[in-house]
């Protein structure tokens, strides 16, 4: 299984993208943004389809380009409008689906491919892919980490970040643009439809154990990259696409998780009394 | 006490000159005055929606204004005065999944702790110990700061302001989420903390009764200072029913809403 070039790129990508997305996770549950990353990987199907019109084998970059351009009009909505922010994604989303579903329809002949972008394919993962993954993952998993601080005090008090010196809309704005970016690359191997849940279930499994910020931030790396490796490997041993299996290898622990903390606190119940 | 006009610019912690603020084309804030005397304890009460938090927020540098003029700590550019200003907010909206713990919130604050990440509990316990006594926050470190009492959180949000060792300390109406007896032990705190590191303290509230014990000058605002002075003075109905516009008698209620 590791001798193929391509499940060598596809277990590289899920090692790099895995854990980042479950970093990232972390601040996308506390933060309420788990429908926004949503609303970013459905943007991106109508990136995937401009990608097809324009005659593009690999739309990569389109894709990654629409799920910036849905995040900035998020954001300028927000900031701009009364509306509230779910009403602002239920818009975004599903315009930009239906900009693509319609671009798509228009296209000459049948397009298979669309099903590797919507459910994830171990071989959608171009050299190419892989080479704007590390770069990815060094630049915001950097970014991420030098400035934890600033994250946890923005997450937990925009105003107080801000008297403190955080500058909170430039972090912000630089937060959401590199969920886009990451979410976008992460389609490959989870798809449009299941690339949210490495945002969410990774975190949401690390919290029944964790007691605090840094065991939640460390546990949900783990079981991201477990999630993620594990996933891909099963996938290619039961010939299942990736997306479902990763995602299903992760709720997996997640139930593990919740026995786990469910057991853990009629222990110390049993102590108690 | 003369709080206000007798004191030269440089005794001034906060100074406030014809401020104006308005939403949507809705004036909030009609031309504000407001001058704080550094080593002060002041309170600043008015009704809800009298523009108070607004006001705080526009202390902060969080709210622009139409016209007028701030300065904080002696400086016109507010952002510069901020490392040397504590806030206490009302309340923090922290989702359950959140689960940052009291140390590592406290860490955030100090630039030798802010890579708690990477740091053994000691030595940031050890970094952070002299506040933590203080202010009686020890037992709670390990406690995730979403499952606080809204008292604790308090204590815990004031010994965070305290960390930055502030010159002074705007607190926003701190004990909206707090119950009666934990209130009293609250402005206790504030009274001590304001005695002992010689801060300048600006409370926003709606509690008369702590104004009355604790603050050595009262602003009533509603849109624009109704009327300012000692506890004694502002605390006559007269005074109170021009900034509450109702009629209430502070000596025998706590809260007017």
């Amino acid at each position: 299984m590791f001798t193929e070039p391509f499940m060598q790129r596809a277990l590289l990508a899920a090692l790099l993208l895995a854990p980042l997305c479950a970093l990232l996770g972390v601040f996308v549950t506390a933060r309420r943004l788990a429908f926004f990353s949503d609303t970013i990987s459905h943007g991106a199907l109508a990136g995937v389809a401009l990608g097809f019109w324009w005659g593009l084998t690999d739309p990569t970059l389109p894709m990654v380009g629409f799920s910036l351009l849905v995040a900035v009009a998020v954001l300028w909505l927000k900031e701009n409008t009364e509306l509230l922010t779910d009403t602002i994604l239920a818009v975004v989303l599903s315009g930009s689906v239906s900009f693509g579903i319609i671009l798509l329809s228009l296209l000459k002949g049948y397009r298979g491919e669309i099903q590797r972008y919507l459910f994830g394919d171990i071989l959608a993962v171009s050299p190419q892919d892989v080479a704007w993954t590390i770069a990815l993952f060094v630049v915001v998993g950097v970014g991420i980490l030098t400035r934890l601080s600033s994250l946890a005090l923005l997450t937990a008090s925009e105003e107080m970040a801000h008297v403190c010196g955080v500058p909170v809309q430039r972090l912000n704005y630089l937060f959401v643009l590199t969920l886009a970016m990451v979410v976008a690359m992460s389609i490959h191997l989870l798809g449009i439809i299941l690339v949210t849940s490495l945002l969410v279930i990774p975190p949401a499994a690390a919290r029944t154990l964790s007691r605090n910020f840094r065991q939640h931030i460390t546990l949900s790396v783990l079981v991201g990259l477990v999630g993620g490796l594990g996933g891909i490997m099963l996938s290619y041993q039961i010939d299942a696409p990736c997306g479902p299996t990763i995602v299903l290898t992760c709720i997996a622990m997640f139930l593990l998780s919740l026995a786990a903390g469910w057991l853990r606190s009629r222990r110390n119940a049993a102590q108690a009394s | 006490m003369p709080a206000s006009h007798s004191h030269s610019p440089a005794d001034l912690a906060v100074e406030v000159r014809d401020v104006r603020v308005s939403f949507d084309g809705q004036p909030v804030l009609r031309g504000v005055d407001l001058h704080i005397p550094r080593g002060q304890l002041v309170a600043l009460i008015g009704p809800n929606g009298s523009g108070k938090t607004t006001l705080l927020r526009c202390l902060l540098g969080l709210q622009r204004v139409d016209t007028g003029e701030i300065k904080l700590l002696g400086e016109s550019d507010v952002r510069a005065a901020l490392p040397r200003v504590g806030y206490v907010p009302q309340r923090l909206a922290l989702e359950r999944s959140f689960v940052l713990s009291v140390r590592e919130f406290l860490s955030l604050r100090l630039r030798r702790t802010r890579h708690w990440f990477w740091r053994p509990h000691r030595v940031i316990d050890r970094i952070l110990s002299e506040t933590l006594v203080e202010i009686g926050v020890e037992p709670m470190l390990d406690r995730p700061l979403a499952q606080l009492s809204g008292g604790q959180l308090q204590r815990v949000l004031i010994a965070f302001s305290l960390l930055g060792k502030p010159e002074l300390l705007l607190l926003d109406e701190p004990t909206a989420g707090v119950d009666t007896p934990g209130e009293q032990t609250f402005y206790e705190l504030i009274g001590e903390i304001h005695r002992r590191h010689q801060l300048t303290v600006l409370l926003v509230s709606h509690d008369l009764s702590m104004v009355y014990r604790h603050a050595s000058w009262v602003y009533a605002l509603n849109g624009v200072i109704c009327c300012e002075g000692s506890p004694e003075q502002v605390m006559n109905t007269e005074s109170l029913k021009a900034a509450y516009g109702i009629h209430v008698s502070p000596y025998h209620h706590h809260h007017v809403h």
